[in-house]
């Protein structure tokens, strides 16, 4: 099939204008609703709890601390973060947003909000963790390498995910069953990071595990726009 | 401008339309009729180009613009916040007040699409589909939840639509009907 219509039959507009526009639309509803954030920040605050309440009395080791604190962080952010996708099919507004941007601009203005709302729940996630159950933080610049690295790595695979699920039914609990296990390997290599910066093991283990989850991170943007693409046109079908 | 070569879309088994070839020229109105069910959404969804023909080919436009009734707007966002931010999306740098004022929302600027009417929402997607000035329009039962005035409203931006481009109307309306200078029966 020959089709002469560029890009949809929308203008040409620069790429960076185009993601920041879907980014400021994503702020804007969130902003709103505040449903995303809420989400995120009560399955934070809620599992802190039970740990601190489960471990009253008992000194958390590093390794089981860190590894607590990424399972909190996942399951924040398969709460939270789909919802930029499925909002849009329920609401129905998906077509609107089809016919005025480009899928690749789609994906990473959505992927860089998703960024952003994860890195606030990580940011509470280590407060509250330092306060409720008092882990020191040795290794703060490893700490905010391997939370920013990690924050993209989730926010690409939950965006790549939730677009992917958007039309099916069960799709919250599709989300995870999808991006769970493409995140076992970011998984390990943010605790192994964690747990060097709160003090457990080598430095160089630590970056090492660091530079790791900034390689996936750039791996889940390299491919997952293109993929979402097919999806996206896929949908048209 | 706007040409569609045997275009026909399938479900399954089932062919909602088959074998539609039409041309379009600047000043031409395609109007797309036929009974409930007949595949005229789906005819104009494809040549918006929001759902894929399974045969045959849509080609011609630079520049389209869209509305219908299934098209939804974002609750929590404000007319002027849609016409800012996808103005941004589309490229294009339209001038928001003007757009607000010709489809009668003005007062309304500043009023999130969720509290909007049903009235007033088609006024939104029609401000929407007319930001990028586009060379061919594209309308799927325009004037079904508009009053008179946004009826009048709606004769004159069609009549300004062909003066530079052209459009694209699926309607049963005898009203609507009207401006059309071809017609496609669907269900025929």
């Amino acid at each position: 099939m020959i089709r002469s219509k560029k890009d949809g039959g929308h203008m040409k507009s620069a790429w960076a204008t185009e993601i920041s526009a879907v980014f400021e639309k994503e702020i804007k509803t969130e902003q709103r609703s505040r449903a995303g954030f809420l989400t995120s920040l009560l399955s934070s605050v809620l599992i802190v709890i039970s740990l601190a309440y489960g471990a009253f009395g008992s000194t958390l080791d590093g390794t089981l601390a860190a590894g607590l604190f990424w399972v909190a962080l996942i399951f924040a952010a398969v709460a939270a973060l789909p919802r930029t996708f499925l909002a849009e099919e329920e609401a129905g507004t998906a077509d609107l947003l089809r016919l005025a941007a480009r899928p690749h601009a789609i994906f990473w203005g959505k992927a860089l909000f998703n960024c952003l709302q994860i890195l606030i729940t990580a940011v509470i996630l280590v407060l509250l963790f330092s306060v409720m159950m008092g882990l020191t933080i040795k290794m703060p610049f490893l700490l905010i390498v391997s939370l920013v690295g990690g924050a993209l790595g989730l926010a690409g695979t939950v965006t790549f995910g939730a677009a992917l699920v958007a039309q099916g039914s069960n799709r919250t609990m599709l989300v995870g069953v999808v991006c769970l296990p493409l995140m076992i390997p970011l998984i390990m290599m943010g605790i192994s990071s964690f747990r060097v910066a709160l003090g457990v093991g080598e430095a160089l283990g630590g970056w090492t595990s660091a530079l790791g989850v900034w390689f996936y991170a750039f791996l889940v943007f390299s491919l997952a726009p293109n993929l979402f693409a097919m999806v996206w046109q896929g949908k048209r079908s | 401008m706007l040409a569609a070569q045997a275009l026909g879309k399938r479900y399954g088994d089932r062919w909602i339309f088959r074998g539609v070839s039409f041309e379009l020229e600047v000043g031409q109105c395609l109007v797309i009729s036929g009974n409930n069910g007949s595949g005229k959404s789906t005819l104009v969804r494809c040549l918006a180009g929001l759902i894929l023909p399974s045969e045959g080919a849509v080609s011609g436009y630079e520049t389209m613009g869209y509305a219908a009734i299934e098209l939804q707007p974002y609750g929590n966002l404000t007319a002027r916040e849609h016409l800012e931010l996808f103005g941004k999306m589309k490229g294009c740098e339209p001038d928001v007040e003007k757009k607000l004022e010709t489809v009668g929302l003005s007062e309304a600027a500043d009023v999130p699409a969720g509290q909007m009417s049903t009235g007033m929402k088609a006024r939104l997607k029609l401000a929407l589909a007319l930001q990028s000035d586009p060379k061919v329009l594209i309308l799927d039962e325009p004037g079904a939840s508009l009053d008179e005035g946004g009826r009048d409203l709606l004769d004159q931006i069609c009549l300004n639509q062909r003066k530079t481009g052209a459009l694209v109307v699926a309607t049963n309306d005898p009203l609507e009907k009207r401006w059309g200078t071809h017609e496609i029966c669907m269900g025929n």
